[in-house]
């Protein structure tokens, strides 16, 4: 690629970000480098290859980078899909890298070295003054705000919140033991008091747990199998009030006691 | 056309307002958000903000044509920032969820394909998931934030293709810079075209395409077959990214194909005829021996809207009502709304014949050109589908495509406007921006809900810490406690369940589980179809809005009058023996039919 400055530096680009990306622990600074390497690069390579003997326009060029590229990415799943290992990290690192790589080799092989020096001393530099800078940065400013004004949970008065009551079999852990998982799961604006009634087949007397759950928090209490279940089903039903109310319950859920497995 | 002269002209300036615009959404969707009030006038007021000085900027002589493509390009990625604005930080429309699960899938399993129980086309048609998982997989990025990008580079995409498609044809940047910007005011451009759905992709590749085969006619004979690349390339992309773009660049490339026949009387390249069978077969081969299903998926959507037309023009059926009301909290669309809407309407109606005529007298040579005047007049007649009930929604998907005419044709009026008034520039040119601005600001308001223009609550902050609406506290206990299981459930609590939830969920009239789910009676024929179908968990939903995609994701609000469906719907499911109450959170009831050991 000597005498390719364009081209050089594409591949230079593209090596550095199918490496570092996929490598990255940290997302954004990730996405920094995957960004270039999903959205122009490949286009560019293409373009560079395909119109290497009859340049085009810098808009053209640019528009078709980008469209090519999200082209490159809409078939190359369908390419990957097929590759042994499938749809994953490196596979995509090593195909965006490969179609670049041979993107600008070809381009490389097929233009006039001469046409690329001269073209290259033609770009017109982008000049921004003091004050134009100024407004860029503000409107930067602005947008960011936006998207962190959007991206942050707000309160919400209104927000009707509530409590969800829930009765399952026990975790695959905990599955060889039997039994069941009751969950109350506090969705409520404020922290909310409760008293938990639990009834276990034709057992004497309930199960009663009183406790206070702040919003967002969720407590489980795991029911165990009766020692002489032989074969037949408990039953098992589940009450949960509200601070110390009597009546209706506030939420109500039934089911069944997993057996032991032998 | 000389692209040799850089500045940044107005474009600083601007951005910084477009910045202040999108900073006025957002604090119009954080008071909703907060059930403060529904500030509507400070969300146009954003919006206007961000469009309004582009389109005056737009309509001057002295902008550079690089200019001119920096301000499209700002009005495209800043429009998309208000859908951004309204969700994030998760998907909130339909299609947006089902295609989020599809990525999802394919993050999990590394291949495509993956069955999806709500829309079973769209894993045959893997584009967009393709892309979003190149960057989901490198990054480790969610399906949203690597769907959202996806998007908004599409959206650079179109607009950008757009422009210079309309500057090849046109030959005048000033015309391009319009067209382009008028193409903001259609329908679907501010919200549904904006979503993480196939056509989002789909149609900027088309929009490629056309500005491909745009820029091959200008050259020489020697330099069409490397014009011919991209055009390829973009056509298969087109392809297995969405089925009714890929059918509508078949039929477009024909369209034009005979355009150009009837103007040259030539079947020799740039004649597109070749490209147009070659779509036309690709499209075919790949409905028949890959995405067969769609055939089922589309044809019930398409027939439909046959009959409803019939049924519509023979007064069998009422006509649908325009501006139907939604969240009983909004309420309608208010009668200022709806006048600027209809205004909008007329305002396009208005610039048609003055911009046809210039077309016609300009281009009538140029085969992209006919094809956007005849494309112009075909957007009016889909109008008329909107009054017909199963057909609004092919109406709707068609002026987007038909709308790219319009924007061309439309430009020339503005054109034509500038040129009959131009002792008065100043005043011409704030006429038409504010004119482009109502049509922006009223198809807005036509092409999606008043009601849905805002975000609302789905996630709150109480006590210093984050709680979730029921619906979707719901599905976020499915994905975290119920291990497998297949869901019957209504369609907001299904889009749900697939995201965040990754479940196997059904939704909707096929099977017909939405008539079991509304029933307060147990029919006898409902338990053997949810077995038949090996769904063992049904989630009651006693929430009118659980069956609305757009609306069923949020809390309900103190004072709100939605009311409650009849007691029956859930309490039917306590009478099924072996039937176990899994789950309840006051609207949300989930029972599990296999749940006695």
């Amino acid at each position: 690629m000597r005498g390719h400055r364009d081209l050089r530096i594409v591949a230079t680009l593209t090596l550095a970000c199918a490496l570092l990306a996929p490598l990255l622990p940290v997302e954004w600074l990730s996405l920094l480098f995957a960004l270039p390497l999903a959205f122009f690069l490949p286009g560019y390579a293409l373009v560079a290859a395909t119109f290497a003997r009859r340049p085009i326009e810098r808009p053209q060029l640019l528009l078709l980078s980008l469209g090519l590229s999200l082209c490159v990415l809409a078939l190359g799943a369908l390419l990957l899909n097929y590759v042994p290992g499938g749809i994953g990290p490196v596979p995509w690192a090593v195909l965006l890298a490969l179609v670049v790589l041979n993107g600008c080799r070809v381009a490389a092989l097929r233009r006039p070295s001469a046409r690329a020096r001269s073209s290259a001393a033609a770009k017109p530099r982008p000049r921004l003054s003091k004050t134009a800078a100024g407004l860029l940065a503000g409107a930067l400013l602005c947008t960011t705000a936006a998207l962190v004004l959007s991206f942050t949970t707000t309160s919400a008065q209104h927000a009707e919140g509530f409590t969800a009551l829930w009765l399952l079999p026990p975790t695959p852990r905990d599955a060889p033991k039997g039994g069941a998982r009751i969950g109350v799961n506090s969705e409520e604006q404020k922290p909310v008091s409760y008293r938990l009634q639990v009834r276990v087949g034709d057992r004497p007397g309930e199960i009663v747990r009183r406790f206070s759950l702040d919003p967002g928090e969720t407590r489980v209490l795991k029911l165990r199998a009766p020692a002489s279940a032989s074969g037949k089903a408990v039953a098992v039903r589940a009450l949960l009030f509200r601070g110390e109310k009597t009546g209706n319950a506030y939420r109500r859920v039934s089911g069944w006691l997993a057996e032991p497995s032998s | 056309m000389s692209h040799s002269r850089f500045g940044p002209g107005h474009l600083p300036a601007i951005a910084l307002a477009s910045g202040a615009g999108l900073l006025l959404c957002a604090v119009a969707n954080t008071l909703a958000r907060s059930t403060e009030g529904y500030p509507m006038g400070l969300y146009w007021l954003g919006v206007l903000l961000i469009a309004a000085p582009i389109f005056y900027r737009l309509t001057a002589t002295a902008a550079t044509p690089t200019e001119r493509l920096a301000l499209v390009c700002l009005l495209g990625l800043a429009l998309f920032g208000v859908k951004v604005l309204r969700d994030a930080p998760l998907f909130t429309f339909s299609d947006e969820l089902v295609h989020a699960f599809n990525a999802n899938q394919l993050g999990s399993h590394h291949h495509l394909f993956e069955a999806n129980s709500i829309l079973k086309a769209t894993p045959y048609y893997p584009g967009l998931e393709g892309a979003t998982s190149s960057l989901m997989s490198i990054t480790g990025l969610s399906s949203y934030a690597a769907g959202m990008i996806v998007v908004g580079f599409a959206r650079l995409t179109l607009v950008g293709a757009l422009y210079l498609l309309f500057l090849r044809v046109g030959g005048s940047a000033r015309v391009a810079g319009l067209a382009a910007a008028i193409y903001t005011c259609n329908f679907n451009f501010l919200f549904w075209g904006a979503q993480y759905s196939y056509e989002s992709l789909a149609l900027p590749l088309l929009v490629v395409i056309m500005m491909a085969l745009a820029e091959r006619e200008a050259v020489r004979r020697e330099a069409l077959r490397a014009w011919a690349v991209p055009v390829v390339v973009a056509i298969t992309a087109v392809l297995v990214t969405h089925h009714l773009t890929s059918y509508a660049t078949a039929g477009i490339l024909l369209a034009l194909a005979l355009a150009y026949w009837y103007v040259k009387r030539s079947w020799q390249p740039p004649n597109p005829w070749r490209f147009a069978i070659f779509a036309a077969v690709l499209a075919a081969a790949w409905l028949l021996i890959v995405a067969s299903s769609t055939i089922g998926y589309l044809s019930p959507v398409l027939s439909g809207a046959v009959k409803a037309i019939f049924h519509t023009l023979s007064g069998e059926a009422p006509p649908r009502q325009l501006f139907q009301k939604g969240n009983p909290a909004v309420g309608a669309t208010p009668l200022a709304a709806r006048a600027v809407a209809v205004l909008a309407i007329a305002v396009l109606l208005a610039g048609l014949p003055f911009g046809l005529r210039e077309v016609w007298r300009r281009h009538r040579k140029q085969p992209f050109a006919l094809l956007f005047a005849l494309a112009a007049l075909a957007f009016f007649a889909t109008l008329a589908l909107r009054l017909a009930p199963a057909a609004w929604e092919t109406g709707n998907r068609a002026g987007e495509f038909l709308f790219i005419g319009l924007a061309f044709v439309l430009a020339y009026a503005a054109l034509a406007a500038m040129r009959r008034w131009s002792s008065r520039p100043r005043l011409t040119r704030t006429l038409l921006a504010a004119a482009i601005s109502l049509a922006l600001i009223g198809d807005a308001i036509s092409g999606w809900p008043w009601d849905a223009q805002l975000a609302r609550p789905l996630k709150v902050s109480a006590s210093g810490k984050t709680i979730v609406s029921p619906p979707l506290a719901m599905a976020e206990w499915a994905a975290r406690d119920v291990s497998g299981g297949h869901f019957a459930a209504p369609t907001a609590d299904a889009n749900l369940l697939l995201v965040p939830g990754d479940k196997w969920v059904v939704a909707g009239p096929h099977p017909d589980v939405e008539d079991i789910l509304e029933d307060p009676q147990l029919g006898d024929w409902q338990l053997p179809l949810l077995r038949r179908h090996k769904l063992r968990y049904v989630v009651s939903d006693r929430r009118p809005a659980s069956s609305d995609g757009l609306r069923g994701y949020y809390f309900s609000t103190s004072g709100s009058t939605e009311g409650r469906l009849p007691r029956g719907v859930t309490a039917k499911f306590e009478a099924v023996p072996g039937a176990a109450r899994v789950y309840s959170n006051g609207s949300i009831t989930v029972f599990d039919l296999k749940g006695r050991p």
